[in-house]
């Protein structure tokens, strides 16, 4: 009896709406989730909010005698020559350094994917590279492209090609490119998994069609990666837009007060913005054409995203579609 | 993470046909394939053999002309100056704590906002998964330089709390990463703890947590290589005196003159990269399936 009572009791209690249990109260989502929502309002929305405002000013980092001037500092960005040139600069260099990198990161991947003696080796030389830490590359770089005591004029001068100021105005832009090509081993990696993702059935099939190695790279294989060589397409492109850290320590003078010291070929578009904060403190200036810049990527993105459906092959969305349609 | 340890289980253009002509075509291939890799690793090994090369030179020798490609003798004089020429120890536990500290705090968060997306609901939900892919996208330095001002305002510069806020904030990738496996666990488990009487709090800490333990090493030695290798956040939020280690290397050693000396330069990057090689040797793996997490899924 005492036991019934008891259950009777639970059962009230169950149904009483006070007491409701639900498997997905709200609290325990937000809960969850909070940290990130808390630190993307606080690191990333506001202060892109606070530098569109700082753009329309011309603080210049510490000054309290700053004011408002409206769309004068992008005027002023419109009709700035040297800001051009390094947004050209930026976009040839990105349409040169990723169309490269990924193309290298495939042809990598299927290097490796062969049969080989000592695969892990030559996976993890090729794969090193990308761990380095870009000080440490810049470091090394330098030393390889010192004009009198490095290795690539020695091994050049065998050969009876004179010295190469390579850190110079002219070539600093192919240093500066061969550095980040060192680093397309990341990249390999991806690539190898999604050429390994490639069911063997069809690479078969295309053979015993009677189809060259080539083609069935073209029309199987390829296609079948699409989406894994978009995707380095996009994290490429955005990530070359925004170079800094490589040509401000890919100069001859030493750390961070290198930022004046960039050779003039080497100014991408976020060195300019660099110098503009730190060498001549016109924050307001800077926050303009970040601001701009961002517009550019973003654009960038969009376009590159919209584009995709021509060239990207999406298997498992094709089949949604489908499912959906039958529906 | 099975098929790429062994991909030498399938066969691309080795033909197994019994014709001398064909299998001599075959031979050829394979001697060219072993061409092009080693001038590969030429160029990817290159440059840490030219590193270590300079790092045992003289500083005179490094400089003579005409420039000798060997050092006549191994010299550890530079390793010597890189640690006591400045105050490397004093960087380099600078380094050591703040990569500590992100990489806990980036893991913790991470880990929880990706248990949020992957098992359980709220309004709203869609839209803030779809807000985080998009972080993934904006250009961080875009953001730096703005919080460095914003930063600079309300007293942060030179101060260590930035890498805290940073680790508590949580990266989009590594809650991408998590989501995925999260996702993947079978619901009757969270069925069973919930019969059980646990919460999701606890449920997350004793039992989603300890199985998600490839993922969390994976994004703890991430967020610690990345933190230990970064450049432009110490060099802009903090001073030299508090600076770390990638900052220190690439402007202090320097003669009377203020010129950087190449040779003991290139001794201290070896010292300070060596950790983060060590932690790739060791770890191989774990580097490999994050690269694979992103990829695949993108």
């Amino acid at each position: 009896m005492r036991h019934l009572s008891k259950e009777k009791i639970r059962l009230a209690k169950l149904s009483s709406p006070a007491r409701k249990w639900t498997r997905y109260p709200k609290k325990a989502f937000y809960g969850f989730v909070g940290p990130w929502v808390v630190g993307f309002v606080l690191l990333t929305a506001a202060p892109m909010v606070y530098g569109l405002l700082v753009s329309f000013t011309n603080f210049d980092g510490s000054s309290p005698k700053w004011k408002w001037v409206g769309f004068k500092n992008y005027l002023e960005l419109f009709n700035d020559g040297d800001a051009w040139t390094a947004l050209l600069r930026t976009l040839a260099f990105t349409a040169i350094v990723v169309p490269l990198s990924v193309g290298g990161s495939l042809f990598l991947a299927s290097l490796i994917n062969r049969r080989l003696r000592a695969v892990g080796l030559w996976r993890t030389i090729f794969f090193l590279p990308s761990v380095v830490p870009v000080v440490a590359m810049a470091i090394m770089w330098k030393l390889v492209f010192n004009r009198d005591s490095g290795i690539l004029n020695a091994a050049l001068g065998v050969v009876g090609i004179p010295p190469i100021t390579w850190l110079g105005d002219s070539t600093a832009l192919y240093a500066l490119s061969i550095l980040m090509l060192w680093g397309v081993g990341g990249g390999m990696i991806i690539m190898l998994a999604a050429l390994q993702g490639v069911p063997v059935e069809l690479e078969e099939a295309a053979k015993v069609d009677g189809a060259k190695p080539w083609t069935i790279f073209r029309h199987v294989t390829l296609p079948m990666i699409s989406p894994v060589v978009f995707f380095a397409v996009i994290t490429g492109v955005i990530g070359s837009l925004q170079i800094l850290v490589q040509p401000l320590l890919l100069t001859n003078a030493s750390g961070i007060s290198g930022a004046g010291a960039v050779p003039e070929s080497n100014r991408l578009y976020m060195v300019q913005v660099y110098q503009e904060f730190f060498l001549s403190n016109r924050f307001g200036y800077g926050s303009a054409m970040l601001w701009v810049f961002f517009l550019i990527v973003l654009a960038l993105t969009m376009v590159l995203l919209r584009s995709s459906r021509s060239f990207v092959y999406y298997e498992v969305d094709a089949d949604a579609e489908n499912e959906g349609a039958k529906r | 993470m099975t098929v790429i340890q062994s991909p030498n289980t399938r066969e691309r253009g080795v033909a197994t046909t019994p014709d001398a002509p064909r299998r001599r075509k075959t031979k050829q291939r394979e001697a060219k394939t072993y061409v092009v890799i080693l001038a590969l690793s030429v160029f990817f090994l290159g440059p840490f053999i030219w590193l270590v090369i300079a790092a045992f030179k003289r500083p005179e020798e490094w400089a003579s002309v005409p420039m000798t490609v060997f050092p006549q003798h191994a010299e550890w004089d530079n390793f010597v100056a890189a640690l006591t020429s400045v105050n490397f120890f004093g960087y380099a536990a600078n380094s050591l704590f703040l990569a500590t500290v992100t990489s806990v705090l980036t893991t913790l968060s991470s880990a929880a906002v990706g248990f949020g997306f992957a098992r359980l609901k709220a309004p709203g939900k869609k839209a803030l998964f779809l807000v985080l892919m998009a972080t993934m996208m904006i250009p961080q330095i875009l953001t730096l330089l703005p919080t460095y001002v914003l930063f600079s305002q309300v007293g942060l510069i030179n101060t260590y709390w930035p890498w805290v806020l940073w680790g508590l904030a949580a990266s989009p990738y590594l809650v991408f990463l998590f989501r995925q496996f999260f996702a993947a666990i079978p619901r009757e488990l969270e069925d069973a703890a919930i019969i059980d009487g646990a919460g999701w709090i606890r449920m997350f800490f004793t039992i989603f947590l300890p199985l998600s333990r490839p993922v969390v090493i994976t994004s703890f030695l991430l967020s610690f290589t990345a933190a230990w290798s970064d450049y432009i956040a110490p060099a802009l939020f903090l001073n030299l005196d508090r600076t770390t280690l990638a900052v220190a290397i690439t402007a202090f050693y320097q003669d009377p003159v203020g010129n950087v000396i190449p040779t003991v330069q290139a001794a201290g990057a070896i010292l300070y990269t060596l950790p983060v090689l060590l932690i790739f040797f060791f770890c191989q793996k774990y580097f490999i399936r994050s690269a694979l997490g992103s990829g695949v899924k993108g």
